[in-house]
């Protein structure tokens, strides 16, 4: 089976200071003799090359007997593919999966054994991401089931694909990268940093709500008389609840503060569950008769707007979202990435050009006591070494990007800047994008909002269980999307660092939010964006026994740029 | 009892009495808060139970029971008591129960503890699902002094009382006892638990549980899962509850079931599984534990447990060590423990890696000024480890027990130092260590530790092998025949330090083992280096009756860890005393070698893997050798010692709120002074108590009426429809109409200025008689009753501060001591026999001042610290009754020996009874020095515990629980009652370990060697505990060794005369390069790993999420104000954690990190947090361009 070798050969041109193109890979391994093709590749590669690339592979094979690759160069795929197309094909409709799934990966050799695809830990609640999944694999069955189910009919629109496309021409790759902040961190830790950072909150959070309210400062709504109407925008500075079990909500403005208080029996004491201290809200009522107090007849959360409309790439192209990688962790699953990795070499991840990875690539150091106990690798950098080994199986020509998380040898205040030049200059090779956490990334169209995700935790803790929870994460998600920042409290888990401006606003509305963190799977869409969780890389830790959090290991959500649906494989 | 100690209690009792009735006429006068003293004498443990609960009846009900049964039986049969309604005057069942557990708690504690008050809420009936009613007992924090029996114990109560008053059983919800499994996991973890359940033995206790626990929120943090549960109304951990569940329920199942074993009525079958172990450890469970265990002990696993788990360990290790004997054998030891490394701070040296050589060597016995959790130390090893070491330094120790004081004791021998002129040499003379410090190179040694055996019975440790000293080669001695009594009669022999060729005939001539003076530590140094210091011995050169030998790295190596005395010069190695040294290595005074390599057998060259010389010395020698050191004890500083006066943040002189009038410094002259909006000046707005004169009906916050002078009483109205209530029998005062709580505190203009003024007229003073006079913001008791500043001017007057109620206490780290010299004690032999004694310790009569007595059991030695601030107190009294109550004065001091003789109150932190203490003398260590029976009394050990004295009369003058503040704690560390003597039987039983033995004997030696349960030799050596309840328990308590001075040593810890923290640091550091016990690397990482790093990540992690403060009126905020200014008062807010208090440990972590080769791991996790603090404390566009740029 030469596919499974795909990212040992690029471990192996990579040992010799090769990067390599993945056809070239994909040449290589079809080769009879791989070892040997690779060893006269690396003896005849021009010596100024660092890429090897699918010609360079051909000089060296077609002085060989074996005559194949020339005329179409899909010519020594289809054998590999084809024989694995049936398998992906049926996998790629969910339905049937379950049974399929214990078929094949019982009496196949582990090695040989292509990934299973699977619903997710979504898949069974909420209709939101139910009818998700359903289109995603109706999507999926277009982009190859047709072909691979009528067997011998020319291979489908997989093999088309590669034809069309021959290995992506990394012209039509199209990346952006917003609200990055590496190297721009201008705060210094003063009083002054932290109120302009709160006072650009409010600024930019208050834009999104003007239009809906017809809102005053606090300062003149103070000055109103009794009884009028008054809307007010403001930070949450406190809630509490009354005796008589109403609540009591102290918004703040540059003005001032004023509190509204929201009726139980009001329909809104709902929402007031899903309050955190310091985002930003819109209060609407009527003023008490001293004028004291607002009673609240509405609440507007910035949220996003039921209009969103998402951008989607003009072709078929797809990006994997991964985060949680933790190498150098005892319970780094070394054997689930190598296996998403060759499956990255594999026709089927043919689309695949893009990697987003949002934080935690290595287990890091002093992140809790005693860690060194618990470390596979103990020196941090030798992690980011060991991560940059396992990137190198990774295709060469993926697009690759990257945020910190907490476990990164990053400052943990957010925004996290990307990492430092010394640990950039250990993980090169992918010529990767490495920026701040969070970090807007735009590909080919499709705006994904990346943050590490530390703020879920607090979400979780402080939101009903049906509103966010770990088996629900992307439940979370929505939530800092209503809200529009990713951390919106103060002075609980998440720590802030001070900047000129709050990074951790989500002014504009993104297509796709891709956090981690919680070591959970989950996906979903809220008004129109797609919210995914992708779950980690790392077994459960003796900590998380402890807790009893089962994590969700060695999956790979991945993502249609075209169209946005998603499927997430499975890999452990 | 005996007449003599008859006649010492009555004296101590007179002079009570003449207090007292000092005392009562004073307050009678009706200027305090009550008209009579508040100090109620209890004359034994049940007066003491009535006292603390307030409940009629107790007393004589449990002096009858006293007799007849165990303290715990009476408890029990207290409750059917008060289910009758025979005792405590209880209406409704809940209250019943109530007073039982209180009560059982109370009796448990022996009436000393606040436990049982502050550490029990309520008890209350609630609903089960199926509609039947539980009880539920609501404990808080404060129970914690309970300990763990009488917390285990009050649950039962409440279950028998339970069953009595017929109350259904509490049947909880599943997702309580969930929650219950989360909760003590989260407490263990925030607060840390003795004994942490594991969640199956918590889930057990929770379904099993007949009464429920529930509790207040005690902490911060918060479960994550089965929050908001109707029954228990937070969803932070509930720490007394906690506690009781798991380090009373779980941890104390064995002593609980032996009583319920005795009860029809309540039955708790369940305890066998907790007892058995089998709970937690079955299926899955025990492959958890496996794990946990193989991951190196649990850590979160406690003090207590993890104890009694080392013994095991330890107990193992010695069986472990004799069934191998086949295989190459070594010698029983104690196995070396890291634990008291742990949290090792910076500042705070380590003296001794765990059983590392060169560090302390046991000696067993016990000292007149040790025992009770003490170290003995020998004063020069004090000053040779920079004075690190003083009398009442706290150190926390390998073994026996968790931490002792230390204490000095010079009858045990010295530390052994190289100096830098290559001399070795030991010192037991403190002013030779003084002389030398400064050359000195390495600490060799560090000398010996002497630990009393009781100090093992009462840790329940196993006895660990006994140096070769003095006390047990005599022994042998006369076992092997020699005319002991002749010899120590013979002026011209010194048995405990006798020349060489006497030493050598001994040994020879009786067959006893070698003198220990000329026994070396061969167990510390290999066979192989053995056989080569034998050839270099051979191959050496006597000159001048001094042996010379080649210096070599490992002659030197081995003449040092054996400690012996000799000089290193450039090319030879000079030891004076060589017979010894050459007979043990089997050469002769020819410097012949008496011996071939082939001569040792294997066993001895294997012995120990061949790292322990000892088998081979015997082999060669001409005579028996034994191991002279074979115990090291580990140990570093824990707290320094403590002597100084307590005193309020800020300082306080009077308890009168002045608001924020007086500024920061609380003046009550600048307050008076202030002028308001009207121009009248020092009119404050006060919240203070309402009172009413029953005479004129005048209202006012005095308790004496201004015009009348009669006592005011407080008036109680209810703030919201104007009712005027009464308090009822409990003290409690609620409105009938309203049904709430009220208390006579009101909000009332006051005139501080008129009070200030006339204050200082009532008592003829000027403003001028003192600095400046301190009040309080705010009043804390409940009905706000202030004290009459003339109290406060008087006290300013005289240099002493209040404590919060009203006493003026003074601090000192406990130490004991039971025979004491007037000499040391800064008293003449006079002074003594003044207030009662009459004989020294052999019973010849006290005439000198260098005679030894024995120490009473209620006298005290006062630091000079606290002798001073006593006089200063009496002075204050003294003013007090003259200027103030019109009364003489009472005690009328010049200077200090006027104290001795007068009264005072000891008291222990977290308790709630004073105990009479009598002034014997003064000791310059910074330490109360006090018979162990007094401290056992308080409660307290002295393992670096401290508490405090009062003088007795200002305490019944100034005390009133009217002042203590109105929350959860507030009744501790105030005297609620006094015992006026103590009943051995009725202290802490920890007291009772102390061994009063005048020697140790042989067979105790021997059976060290074996490591022994303690138990296992209690018939060889007398402990308190024979003697209670005799005539002889007040007195006989006799030690082994003497010492010269109990203040010799430093008067303070370097710790507290070393500025701040760096050079703390550096000393610690330069110290741990010094000793040769030490790993100076070990230390460097600890230092970083428990100290620097919290510090620094602590730190960040409060700026990331910090609150703000406004620097003009302190108002607080959360979050920073948009506005950016307060938006109270306009003014400027600031952060309340800055970059400097981040950062200011970063550079010398890395800087130490580096200096003492710590581990990459270590720099790395620096690293990491510097370049954090970069990114967050610098600004990237703006870095500082370093000389390169401009290059």
């Amino acid at each position: 089976m030469p596919l499974e070798s795909n990212a040992r050969i690029a471990k192996e041109l990579a040992r010799h200071g090769y990067n390599a193109e993945r056809e070239a890979i994909t040449l290589l391994a079809s080769a009879p003799d791989s070892a040997a093709a690779v060893e006269s590749v690396v003896d005849h590669a021009p010596d100024d090359a660092l890429r090897i690339t699918a010609d360079h592979v051909r000089t060296v094979t077609t002085d060989r007997p074996v005559s194949d690759t020339d005329p179409a160069p899909t010519g020594s795929n289809p054998s590999p593919s084809g024989a694995e197309s049936p398998d992906s094909g049926s996998r790629s409709t969910h339905e049937s999966s379950p049974t399929r799934n214990t078929d094949k990966s019982a009496p196949e050799s582990p090695k040989g054994q292509s990934p299973v695809e699977i619903g997710g830990s979504s898949s069974n609640r909420g209709s939101d991401s139910a009818s998700n999944r359903g289109s995603g694999s109706g999507h999926h069955a277009d982009a190859t089931a047709e072909g691979s189910d009528t067997a011998g009919t020319a291979e489908g629109s997989n093999t088309a694909d590669t034809a069309d496309a021959p290995h992506h021409g990394p012209d039509l790759r199209e990346l952006e990268v917003g609200n990055d902040m590496t190297g721009r961190s201008t705060g210094t830790g003063e009083y002054a940093d932290f109120v302009r950072t709160f006072r650009d909150r409010y600024e930019r959070l208050s834009k999104v709500l003007r239009g809906r309210v017809n809102h005053r400062p606090a300062e003149a709504i103070a000055e109103m008389p009794g009884g009028s109407d008054a809307a007010m925008i403001g930070l949450v500075n406190d809630v509490r609840s009354t005796k008589s079990g109403h609540w009591l909500v102290e918004l703040e403005d540059t003005t001032g503060t004023f509190p509204a208080l929201i009726m139980k029996d009001k329909g809104l004491a709902d929402l007031v569950d899903e309050i955190m201290m310091d985002e930003c809200l819109a209060v609407e009522g009527t003023l008490a008769d001293d004028s004291g107090i607002l009673f609240a007849d509405s609440l507007h959360f910035p949220d996003v707007p039921r209009t969103h409309r998402t951008g989607a790439a003009d072709r078929h192209v797809q990006a994997a979202l991964i985060s949680d990688v933790h190498v150098g962790s005892d319970e780094f699953m070394a054997d689930a990435w190598s296996r998403f990795t060759d499956w990255l070499h594999t026709p089927e991840a043919e689309p695949v050009e893009y990697l987003l990875l949002a934080g935690d690539m290595v287990e890091g150091v002093g992140v809790y006591p005693d860690q060194d106990e618990e470390l596979e690798i103990v020196d941090i950098y030798d992690q980011y070494e060991a991560f940059a080994e396992h990137l190198k199986e990774v295709p060469a020509d993926t697009e690759i990007v990257m945020i910190p998380g907490n476990h990164d040898a990053v400052r943990l205040a957010e925004p996290q800047p990307g990492f430092n030049d010394e640990i950039r200059s250990i993980m090169d090779v992918h010529d990767a994008q490495i920026v701040s956490n969070p970090a807007t990334v735009t590909v080919e169209g499709v705006d994904v909002l990346m943050y590490h995700g530390v703020s879920l935790d607090e979400v979780i803790a402080e939101l009903p269980e049906e509103k966010a929870s770990y088996d629900e994460p992307h439940k979370a998600m929505y939530q800092l999307l209503k809200k529009r920042h990713v951390a919106p409290q103060f002075g609980g888990h998440t720590r802030v660092a001070p900047e000129e401006r709050d990074y951790l606003v989500i002014e504009d509305v993104p297509d796709v939010f891709h956090t981690g963190h919680v070591h959970k799977l989950g996906w979903g869409k809220y008004h129109n964006v797609l919210a995914v969780n992708s779950g980690c890389w790392q077994a459960q830790t003796d900590f998380q026994k402890s807790v009893n959090i089962d994590p969700d290991a060695g999956y790979a959500p991945i993502l249609d740029l075209d169209t946005l649906e998603m499927t997430v494989r499975k890999f452990a | 009892m005996r007449q003599d100690d008859e006649r010492y209690f009555a004296r101590i009792e007179d002079r009570l009495d003449e207090a007292w009735d000092v005392a009562e006429a004073a307050k009678r006068q009706g200027h305090d808060p009550k008209p009579e003293i508040e100090i109620p004498i209890a004359r034994d443990m049940a007066d003491r139970v009535e006292n603390i609960l307030g409940i009629d009846g107790v007393a004589e009900r449990v002096r009858e029971l006293e007799g007849e049964m165990s303290r715990e039986e009476a408890a029990l049969e207290l409750v059917t008591d008060f289910v009758e309604g025979t005792v405590g005057d209880y209406d409704s069942r809940a209250g019943k129960v109530e007073g039982a557990v209180r009560t059982a708690v109370a009796l448990l504690t022996e009436g000393v503890v606040a436990a049982p008050i502050e550490g029990i809420d309520r008890v209350e009936l609630l609903e089960n699902d199926d509609g039947s009613e539980f009880v539920n007992v609501y404990y808080a924090g404060p129970i914690r002094s309970a300990g763990g029996t009488a917390q285990a114990l009050s649950v039962l109560v409440a279950d028998y009382a339970r069953s009595l008053l017929d109350i259904d059983e509490y049947k909880p919800r599943d997702v309580e006892v969930e929650r219950y499994a989360e909760e003590i996991a989260l407490y263990d973890k925030e607060t840390g638990l003795q004994y942490t359940p594991k969640d199956k033995e918590s889930k057990f206790i929770a379904q099993h549980m007949p009464v429920m626990l529930d509790g207040e929120a005690t902490g911060d943090e918060e479960v994550s899962g089965f929050r908001d549960l109707e029954r228990v109304d937070t969803n932070s951990a509930r720490g007394g509850m906690c506690l009781v569940a798991a380090e009373g329920i779980a941890l104390k199942a064995p002593k609980i079931q032996r009583y319920t074993r005795d009860l029809d009525e309540v039955d708790w079958p369940w305890l066998q599984d907790l007892i058995d172990g089998t709970i937690g450890k079955d299926g899955a469970g025990a492959s958890d534990e496996a794990a946990a265990d193989a991951d190196g002990e649990a850590d979160a696993e406690s003090a207590e447990s993890d104890d009694t788990g080392d013994d095991a360990d330890d107990a193992t290790d010695g069986g472990a060590a004799d069934s191998e004997a086949a295989e190459p054998d070594g010698p029983l030891r104690p196995k070396p423990s890291q634990k008291f490394l742990r949290d090792l701070i910076a500042g705070r040296p380590v003296f001794t890696h765990p059983s590392e050589s060169g560090g302390f060597r046991l000696r067993y016995g016990r000292a007149r000024n040790h025992g009770f959790a003490t170290g003995g130390v020998h004063p020069a090893t004090m000053h040779l480890v920079d004075d690190f070491l003083a009398a009442g330094t706290q150190i926390k120790t390998e073994r026996p027990g968790k931490a002792h004081g230390v204490v000095p004791v010079d009858s045990i021998e010295g530390p052994t130092v190289r100096l830098a002129n290559g001399e070795v040499r030991r010192i037991d003379d403190p002013e030779e260590a003084k002389e030398i410090r400064n050359g000195v190179e390495k600490v060799l040694d560090l000398g010996e530790y002497l630990v009393n055996y009781g100090e093992f019975v009462e840790n329940n440790h196993p006895l660990a092998p006994a140096s070769y000293v003095y006390e047990w080669w005599v022994q042998e001695f006369e076992a092997a025949g020699a005319d002991v009594q002749a010899m120590r009669d013979d002026p011209h022999i010194d048995l405990e330090h006798p020349d060489v060729d006497e030493a050598l005939a001994w040994a020879r001539e009786y067959d006893c083992p070698l003198h220990p003076t000329y026994t070396y530590l061969w167990h510390d140094v290999s066979v192989d280096a053995f056989e080569a210091l034998a050839d270099a011995v051979a191959a050496g050169d006597v000159v001048e009756g001094v042996l010379a030998l080649e210096r070599t790295e490992t002659t030197q190596h081995a003449l040092e860890s054996l400690l012996i005395e000799h000089v290193a010069t450039p090319d030879a190695l000079r030891v004076p005393v060589w017979r010894p040294l050459a007979r043990s290595l089997g050469v002769d005074d020819g410097l012949r070698k008496t011996w071939e390599a082939g001569d040792i057998s294997a066993a001895a060259r294997e012995w120990d893997d061949g790292e322990n010389a000892v088998k081979a010395v015997n082999e060669v020698a001409p005579f028996e050798v034994r191991e002279r050191a074979p115990t090291r004890i580990g140990n570093r500083m824990g707290r320094p010692e403590k002597s100084e006066s307590r005193d309020l943040s800020p300082a306080v002189h009077t308890l009168f709120p002045i608001n924020e009038a007086g500024g920061p410094q609380r003046d009550v002259a600048e307050a008076a002074s202030v002028m308001d909006d009207t121009g009248h000046r020092g009119r404050l707005d006060l919240e203070v108590s309402d009172r009413v004169c029953p005479e004129c009906g005048e209202h006012t916050y005095r308790a004496q009426c201004p015009d009348c002078e009669i006592h005011t009483d407080l008036h109680y109205e209810c703030g919201d429809c104007g009712t005027v209530c009464e308090p009822d029998e409990a003290g409690r005062v609620e409105c009938p109409r309203c049904e709430w709580e009220v208390t006579a505190a009101t909000r009332q203009e006051v005139d501080l200025n008129d009070a200030y003024r006339s204050a200082l007229g009532n008592v003829g003073e000027r403003e001028s008689a003192f600095e400046i006079l301190k009040g309080v913001q705010g009043l804390t008791s409940r009905n706000k009753t202030p004290e009459p500043i003339e109290k406060g001017v008087l006290r300013a007057k005289n240099g002493v501060t209040s404590f919060k109620d009203g006493t003026v206490r003074y601090d000192m780290t406990d130490l004991p001591v039971t025979s004491v010299r007037p000499e040391e004690l800064d008293v003449t032999a006079d002074h003594l026999r003044e207030i009662g004694y009459e004989t020294d310790i052999d019973g010849e009569p006290l005439r000198h001042d260098d005679q030894l007595v024995e120490l009473r059991v209620q006298d005290i030695v006062l630091s000079d610290g606290a002798a001073e601030h006593m006089l200063k107190t009496a002075d204050f009294v003294d003013d007090l009754l003259e200027q103030f109550y019109d009364i003489p004065r009472f005690y009328e001091v010049n200077e200090r020996d006027d104290l001795v003789g007068e009264l005072v109150f000891g008291m222990a932190p977290h308790t709630s009874a004073a105990t009479v203490g009598r002034v014997v003398g003064f000791t310059s260590a910074a330490v109360g020095y006090a018979h162990p029976y007094f401290h056992a009394a308080k409660r307290r050990n002295c393992d670096g515990d401290e508490d405090c004295v009062m003088l007795l009369m200002d305490g019944l003058l100034n005390f009133s629980k009217s002042f203590l503040p109105d929350q959860r704690g507030g009744r501790m560390d105030a005297p609620l009652v006094m015992s006026s003597r103590i009943d051995p039987s009725e202290i802490d039983d920890e007291a009772h370990n102390v061994d009063i033995a005048r020697e140790y004997p042989r067979e105790f030696y021997d059976a060290t060697l074996e490591m022994p349960d303690p138990e296992s030799v209690e018939d060889l050596i007398q402990i308190g505990e024979d003697t209670l309840g005799t005539d002889e328990e007040y007195h006989g308590f006799g030690h082994t060794h003497d010492t010269t001075d109990i203040a010799m040593g430093p008067d303070l810890s370097a710790y507290k005369t070393l500025g701040d923290m760096m050079e703390k640091m550096d000393a610690q550091l330069e110290l741990a390069r010094k000793l040769r016990a030490v790993d100076e690397t070990d230390v460097a990482e600890r230092v970083i790993e428990y100290h620097f790093l919290p510090d620094i990540i602590g730190n960040l992690r409060a700026f990331s999420r910090q609150e703000t403060r406004c620097l003009d009126c302190g108002e607080k905020y959360r979050r920073m104000p948009l506005s950016g200014d307060c938006r109270e008062c306009g003014g400027r807010v600031n952060l309340t954690v800055h970059q400097g208090s981040v950062n200011k440990y970063v550079d010398t972590a890395i800087e130490v990190a580096d200096r003492f080769g710590c581990r990459p791991y270590t720099k790395q996790r620096l690293k990491v947090l510097d370049q954090s603090l970069e990114s967050i404390f610098e600004d990237d566009t703006n870095k500082q361009s370093g000389i390169a740029d401009f290059m």
